[in-house]
């Protein structure tokens, strides 16, 4: 993490090391920069506001959610009061979805739902309005399921979808789409897959990926991460420690 | 200074609160209900592919404003948010699989009891 | 550029060319019943639209993004708007060309642009002339 200065009046060009060409900053870029400028100015929110919020952005991942499944799925009391009250079982492993305002995102809210696979029921998850993601528990969403492609054909080609990403599932299992469109925030709770007897929580975590928790991939042992080929940013983030998309 | 509307929102912690707010839920688990076509003008949130399906209510989940009332700032009537199961083969007249099935939130005001 | 290469570049424009019937608009008299409903349809709604099997890939984010996000965030933390606003005025007020043509990330800062101006935090005048300023920083 560099010391430059990220933030205020005379601070906002200091992110860019070189002054790039007006070929090369791009209309959102300034646009950004002058309504954040006019808006610290004008006394509507002030620098550290920006600071802190950025600041929670940068810590949320899907750790938390893998932590929240494995969990689950050691713990039958957890998973019980979880099941009843999941934005208080998040804090118990320390997700706490009230941050960092006190009253939580205003766009993440603190209604979670938990949706429990079982061999025969398998969910999957989509905003085809916006795209409404669990943040405090999972992060910032992936491209992909920001996009309208996405959005489009997932409620109503679901299992064609769901065979991109490399899942296919008998046509006895019931696939439900979860169609994310108001308050309630959702995470996929996948089966526990076999061959992970006596394992520990913190290696069964590993195996929850994302992608596990919005019902597009399922746990094995061995898999880790979720790989899709990753689009670069011109000028990324700067943060030794922010979460991005690529993961 | 705060919205109202932020407020409001964020009483609710946790999902499957029943009476939050003095709210009276007209619609049970279990209900048959069918979303209603209602004209959109500038902004809904019910979906396109939901419209006049008959659907069975699947969870009460919190009360709250409707959002073509938050979402112009109007401290409108706070009502019942359900969680509303279609059967996919009722939703696409195409749809060849006959156990998939697909659920979307709904506010109360949204929905008509089917009997 | 081997064969292989060109071939897969011609077969990708292929794809693309499609017939299509175009209808121009500048204020039709009358619409149908159906234009009607499609015509006021929000741009938002695209649950079961007809679309291509894609790459789902991920994308790294960009700082300006990231500023973004928390500036729409912090305006409501601040109380200048809801999320559900932001939503309305992103993903509905811009119309279908916008919703479609824009990246992500540029229909919220222009949303939370729009908003601001609506409230009168700041003029389109003083927004303009601020704009101008900032890109003059890197006319160099």
């Amino acid at each position: 993490m560099t010391d430059t200065p990220k933030y205020g009046s005379s601070g906002a060009d200091q992110c860019h090391k070189a002054a790039p060409t007006v070929g090369e900053i791009t209309d959102f870029e300034i646009l950004e920069i002058a309504l954040r400028e006019l808006a610290i100015e004008r006394g509507l929110f002030t620098a550290d506001d920006h600071r802190r919020f950025t600041e929670f952005a940068e810590s949320i991942g899907p750790a938390g959610g893998s932590r929240l499944v494995a969990k689950i799925w050691t713990d039958p009391a957890f998973k019980a009061r979880a099941m009843e009250d999941p934005v208080k079982a998040c804090l118990e492993i320390g997700i706490d979805w009230s941050k960092p305002t006190g009253f939580g995102t205003p766009s993440d809210y603190t209604h979670l739902t938990i949706l429990e696979n079982t061999p025969t029921l398998h969910h999957v998850i989509t905003c085809t309005l916006c795209s409404c993601y669990p943040r405090p528990l999972l992060g910032m969403s992936p491209e992909w399921y920001r996009t309208t492609n996405y959005r489009r054909r997932l409620p109503r080609w679901p299992r064609q979808v769901l065979a991109e990403f490399g899942l296919i599932l008998p046509p006895e299992v019931e696939v439900r789409v979860e169609d994310s469109n108001q308050k309630c925030r959702f995470m996929v709770l996948p089966v526990r897959p076999e061959g992970t007897e006596n394992w520990t929580e913190e290696q069964l975590a590993e195996i929850v990926t994302r992608d596990c928790m919005i019902g597009v991939a399922l746990p094995r042992p061995g898999k880790t991460a979720d790989v899709h080929p990753v689009h670069k940013a011109r000028r990324p983030v700067q943060s030794s420690h922010h979460e991005g998309a690529a993961r | 200074m705060k919205s109202k509307t932020i407020e409001k929102s964020q009483n609710n912690i946790g999902v499957l609160e029943e009476h939050p707010l003095g709210v009276q839920p007209r619609f049970k688990v279990g209900d048959r209900v069918q979303l209603r076509d209602m004209p959109y003008f500038f902004y809904t949130r019910s979906q396109m592919w939901a419209r006049g399906v008959v659907g069975t209510i699947a969870a009460l989940t919190y009360s709250d404003l409707v959002p073509e009332d938050e979402a112009f700032n109007v401290d409108g009537r706070v009502e019942q948010y359900y969680i509303v199961r279609f059967r996919q083969k009722d939703v696409w007249a195409d749809y060849p699989f006959e156990n998939d099935t697909i659920q979307t939130e709904s506010p109360e005001r949204w929905l008509e009891p089917i009997s | 550029m081997s064969s292989r290469t060109e071939l897969s570049q011609e077969r990708e424009i292929i794809g693309t060319l499609q017939p299509a019937i175009h209808l121009p608009q500048n204020w039709n008299y009358e619409v149908t019943g159906a234009q009607y409903r499609a015509l006021m349809h929000p741009p938002h709604d695209v649950g079961g639209q007809f679309d291509f099997s894609i790459q789902h890939e991920e994308k790294e984010e960009e700082q300006w993004e990231l500023n973004t996000y928390v500036t729409c965030e912090v305006l409501a933390w601040r109380g200048f708007w809801t999320a559900e606003e932001r939503r309305r005025r992103a993903d509905n007020d811009l119309g279908y060309t916008m919703y479609l043509g824009f990246p992500y990330y540029g229909r919220w800062i222009w949303s939370a642009a729009r908003m601001l101006v609506d409230k009168k935090h700041f003029s389109l005048a003083e927004l303009m002339e601020k704009f101008a300023e900032v890109k003059s920083r890197y006319e160099k």
